[in-house]
């Protein structure tokens, strides 16, 4: 089971509260668990937290070490954050962690927020080469579907759909190209470059 | 009678707040941030914030350099994050002169927008939040992935990294022991509602937060909407439940809030718990009528008379009977400024 507030973390506690006489109770890893306690007045259970954590890690270790050993080779180049590191943590290290830990990172997300495809604001709009591109990434995954419920009409006309969008795209980068996006020193440079 | 404007279900929602929070995509996240990094952070931000619209209005505030009741007092007005001071060394924060908008420097991602406003206004604080968003993103790039969206250095907010949040004044369902059926309602929602003061153990002052979970698959227009229409019901809930608690015996309902009144208007001693109580009860009674004072005005208050801004406002470091007996006299004071009105 994993820990109910941050969703990355295996739970190991069960904390149960009351709250103005209801009763709430959450599976909780123990880096929750100890910021809980810190919200909870008077009573130091710090202490208790890391006894209790060390003895369920002992029971567990031999799974630890096959759970370890499955994220081994998960090192994030840019910033040499390992996947072990970030499960310590909690946070990654730089932006490319992301694209270095993808497969298990994938699943981690799936677990957190119960899907794996961004649904909101993109930078600089809809018309953005983001924005297309992320389009294109949705029919592409729409193309295969339909292929392989052999609806071929459908399929033909996502082909011609993403033929459009990829040709939008390369447009724009071929623009960006011509016109490269400097760090912009002033407000008219800026402007120029929002016309783009 | 007099009249003042109300914000948005005002008499219900006291605040409504949205986050959001973003990477510089050439800079490490927050566990690999040097010293000089969190202070390229601090630059482009200002860099980036001043030249706006309204980037005059703006004022740059580092926490290293304020003390600690200053640091407390911006908390307790929810214009930074109790967790801004985990890192007191490299945070800053960009407030508005208006207090509606603030950016969070060098938290555990290297920017939060955030836009606040009294009352259900949602979309409007959003609103706030993405002109900054927008604005900055002209100038430098943050960390984007076509897949997950915008990366933080959490992934519990990787996706739209938006975090919206209500504060609710819910003394008619907390006092009829319906919290519990409300949390687990908004469970199924995938919302979580929680006690604003004294975490963990109770709700002080009858305030709940109620903000999103999940960040990733769902628009933020999506999730300000569902959050909105929970809110809505919610009020509607404390609204029957307030009039229920009229209908059934509206004198011992007067009597009881009234008397909270009596003790803020005559005490000399004032602990913040007994304040969070006594306040609860006049703001039902003003919202119910029975006590004539303006609900921003109470709400202001109720931030003016935590610990931290006390201690900014006696301008030196007070020792908690200094505290209860400034805040008992600030309240009596005060109030009768408010009513008065």
């Amino acid at each position: 089971m994993m820990c109910e507030d941050c969703g990355i973390r295996p739970a190991k506690f069960h904390l149960m509260t009351i709250i103005n006489g209801d009763r709430v109770e959450r599976n909780l890893c123990p880096t929750c668990m100890a910021k809980h306690q810190k919200q909870l007045p008077g009573i130091d259970f710090s202490n208790l937290a890391g006894i209790l954590n060390s003895i369920l890690e002992d029971k567990s270790a031999e799974e630890k070490a096959r759970q370890d050993a499955q994220f081994e080779g998960y090192v994030c180049e840019q910033c040499g954050m390992t996947y072990l590191e970030f499960q310590k943590c909690g946070m990654l290290g730089c932006a490319h962690c992301y694209e270095a830990f993808r497969a298990p990172m994938t699943a981690l997300l799936q677990r957190v927020h119960g899907n794996t495809q961004h649904a909101g604001r993109v930078p600089g709009g809809v018309h953005s080469g983001t924005s297309i591109r992320m389009n294109i990434d949705r029919l592409r995954q729409k193309l295969k579907k339909a292929v392989a419920d052999e609806e071929y009409e459908q399929a033909a006309k996502l082909r011609d759909a993403i033929r459009a969008l990829t040709i939008q795209l390369e447009r724009k980068e071929t623009d960006i190209k011509v016109k490269p996006p400097e760090r912009l020193e002033n407000d008219s440079a800026r402007e120029a470059n929002e016309d783009v | 009678m007099y009249e003042y404007v109300l914000a948005p279900e005002q008499d219900v929602v006291i605040s409504s707040r949205v986050r959001l929070s973003r990477n510089y995509e050439d800079l490490p996240f927050s566990p690999k941030l040097t010293p000089e990094y969190s202070e390229e952070v601090i630059e482009r931000t200002a860099d980036a914030v001043f030249k706006t619209e309204n980037g005059a209005a703006f004022t740059m505030l580092r926490m290293s350099e304020l003390e600690e009741d200053a640091r407390s007092r911006l908390v307790e007005h929810h214009l930074i994050s109790y967790d801004l001071l985990k890192y007191v060394n490299r945070s800053a924060a960009m407030v508005s002169s208006a207090g509606t908008v603030t950016v969070m420097l060098n938290e555990e991602d290297h920017v939060r927008f955030q836009g606040l406003l009294p009352g259900l206004q949602l979309e409007r604080s959003a609103e706030m939040a993405y002109k900054l968003d927008e604005a900055m993103e002209a100038r430098y790039p943050f960390a984007f992935d076509h897949q997950w969206g915008y990366l933080t250095a959490c992934p519990a907010n990787t996706g739209t990294g938006m975090r919206a949040s209500v504060i609710l004044h819910l003394p008619a369902i907390s006092g009829g022991g319906q919290t519990g059926a409300v949390m687990q309602t908004v469970a199924k929602l995938g919302l979580t509602i929680r006690g604003l003061y004294g975490e963990g153990s109770e709700a002080q002052g009858d305030l709940y937060q109620l903000s999103n979970q999940a960040t990733l698959g769902r628009s933020e227009e999506d999730v300000i909407r569902a959050l909105s229409a929970a809110t809505n019901q919610i009020v509607e809930h404390e609204r029957s439940m307030r009039e229920n608690a009229e209908k059934k015996d509206m004198l011992q309902l007067q009597d009881r809030l009234m008397r909270s009144w009596g003790e803020l208007m005559y005490a000399r001693l004032m602990t913040a718990k007994e304040f969070m109580r006594r306040y609860s009860d006049i703001r039902y009674a003003a919202s119910m009528g029975y006590l004539h004072a303006p609900l921003p005005g109470l709400d202001m208050l109720m931030m003016d008379v935590q610990p931290g801004s006390l201690g900014v406002r006696a301008g030196k470091l007070i020792s908690p009977r200094e505290s209860e007996i400034l805040r008992a006299r600030l309240l009596r004071e005060e109030l009768q400024a408010l009513v008065a009105e």
